[in-house]
């Protein structure tokens, strides 16, 4: 009996490292839900006050003024709008990462409110935590964005669609291409993260139009 | 005696490391999401641009529903509408005399498919004798750093028109109640001029990159007009592909690599083989002295 101890010792070691060993591979085979702050409680933005200026007539197009802000009442965004270009690579330039609470608007696009598709990026997410679009994914269809231009004038868009685009299969067309109308891109990153790559796999887009 | 037990006890352990084999092999979910189907709109813009018609009032209908979706009343000559987003599908136009009843017999009717993403402009033309109602694909494509102009002749009174841009002929011979295919154009501001055989019209227009217009050359009332239309906009130069906007600090964990826990269930493995080996083999000698 007590030669046999330390057999049965091991033999009974190795059993319970298996049952760690299969407890460990089936408990981490579900993933961990992304942070979202809670929906709950949140209290929607007012809408900004102040003149809704009309959309142009095509036959007299109006100069509108430059961004200046943009309020998404419903996900709680209010944030003044930088001016971005292109990155060295052609591609679009993001707010910088000292600053992810702000978004920015593609001077490179018509202006929001002027006939064409105006550009808006902003950050989903830092690396600690939620960013200024955080909650773009949230919007949909008849939901109310406001930007603010620089001679004080608002401008009203209702949601038409919000889609999810895989980075390498991103529709540029559909997103910078000219539209005939007054709308609006709301681009932020969403999907999985990827983090070989430190990127979002996909690009969050949500389309928005002038409201008449 | 107990070779049953720990052959058995073996046999298990042998099970378990295949059932954990298994679980290694079954695929992580597809995280991939592919976008869903566009929903779907086009636009669609009404024109007057017949000179000795009288203004009309213009209705569209969504094909099948009596009712009109949009009715623009008292439009003259020289007018555009400017774009409505509509579902794509069919529709019918139909064009009245000014104030005539909504139920009565169109002067004029045509139907248009309005395909998702397109634009469309839906004009009566020619002189009111032969009255027509055309359609018109118009494009919302850009070359890169370029802009693009067409020119609709709606005047009369000059049947064939010459249309230049920056002293260039873009359209070398525009007759009446004609478009133009579209030109590209390198993008500034440009003097467009119509020179027909009795006058001429000239226009500046600056044209930004990545936008569409249409030049539409009119009888004004004191020879000829011309109106710059821009159509549609978009970024001049549009930024390759998406926009890097996350760092990852609200995403999801995937499940981590399983191979630490496979590792481990291969060391207990080991180890439970070599106890049980041994207690087999300790069985055995006890057995052997006991014979001896």
């Amino acid at each position: 009996m007590a030669f046999r101890r330390p057999a049965a010792i091991i033999f009974a070691a190795g059993l319970v490292v298996i049952s760690a060993g299969t407890a460990g591979l089936l408990l981490t085979r579900h993933a961990t839900p992304a942070m979202r702050p809670v929906a709950v409680g949140l209290e929607a933005l007012p809408a900004p006050t102040g003149p809704i200026v009309a959309p142009p007539q095509s036959a007299a197009p109006r100069p509108v003024a430059a961004p200046v802000s943009l309020t998404i009442p419903l996900i709680g965004v209010s944030t003044k709008l930088i001016t971005l270009g292109l990155a060295s690579d052609g591609s679009l330039q993001v707010p910088p990462i000292t600053d992810t609470a702000v978004a920015g608007w593609y001077t490179g696009s018509p202006r929001p409110g002027a006939i064409g598709s105006a550009i808006i990026v902003g950050h989903v997410d830092t690396v600690h935590g939620p960013a200024v679009f955080d909650r773009l994914s949230e919007l949909r269809k008849g939901d109310e964005v406001y930007v603010r231009r620089a001679d004080g004038t608002l401008v009203k868009f209702l949601v038409t669609m919000v889609q999810t685009y895989l980075k390498d299969q991103f529709p540029t067309q559909t997103v910078y291409g000219p539209t005939p109308d007054a709308e609006l891109r709301l681009i932020t990153c969403g999907g999985a993260f990827d983090r070989a790559t430190g990127h979002y796999v996909s690009n969050i887009v949500v389309y928005a139009t002038e409201a008449s | 005696m107990r070779f049953p037990r720990i052959t058995r006890t073996i046999r298990r352990i042998t099970m378990l490391l295949a059932a954990a084999a298994l679980l290694l092999g079954v695929p992580a979910a597809a995280a991939a999401h592919a976008s869903s189907a566009t929903t779907g709109t086009g636009w669609i813009r009404l024109a007057h641009l017949s000179p000795n018609t009288p203004a009309v009032d213009v209705y569209l209908y969504s094909f099948g529903n009596s009712n009109a979706q949009i009715v623009l009343h008292h439009v003259a000559y020289g007018t555009v509408s400017p774009y409505e987003a509509v579902s794509a599908g069919d529709y019918s136009v139909a064009m009245r005399a000014a104030g005539a009843s909504a139920s009565s017999q169109p002067v004029l009717s045509t139907s248009v498919t309005i395909d998702a993403d397109h634009a469309y402009t839906v004009a009566g033309m020619g002189p009111e004798s032969g009255l027509r109602l055309q359609v018109m694909d118009d494009d919302l494509t850009t070359p890169p750093g370029k802009a693009l102009v067409r020119v609709i002749q709606a005047s009369l009174k000059q049947q064939t028109v010459k249309v230049t841009c920056g002293g260039k002929t873009i359209v070398p011979k525009a007759s009446f109640a004609s478009v133009s295919s579209y030109q590209a154009i390198p993008a500034g501001t440009w003097t467009m001029a119509a020179i027909g055989s009795g006058g001429t019209a000239t226009r500046s227009v600056t044209l930004a990159a990545g936008t569409v217009h249409t030049l539409v050359v009119l009888d004004g009332s004191n020879g000829l007009e011309m109106i710059s239309l821009e159509d549609a906009a978009g970024a001049g130069k549009p930024p390759l592909g998406g926009a890097a906007t996350g760092f990852g600090g609200t995403a999801a964990h995937g499940p981590g690599s399983p191979l630490p826990w496979a590792a481990l269930i291969g060391v207990g493995a080991l180890l439970a083989l070599t106890g049980g080996l041994r207690l087999r083999r300790r069985g055995l000698g006890r057995q052997l002295r006991a014979e001896v």
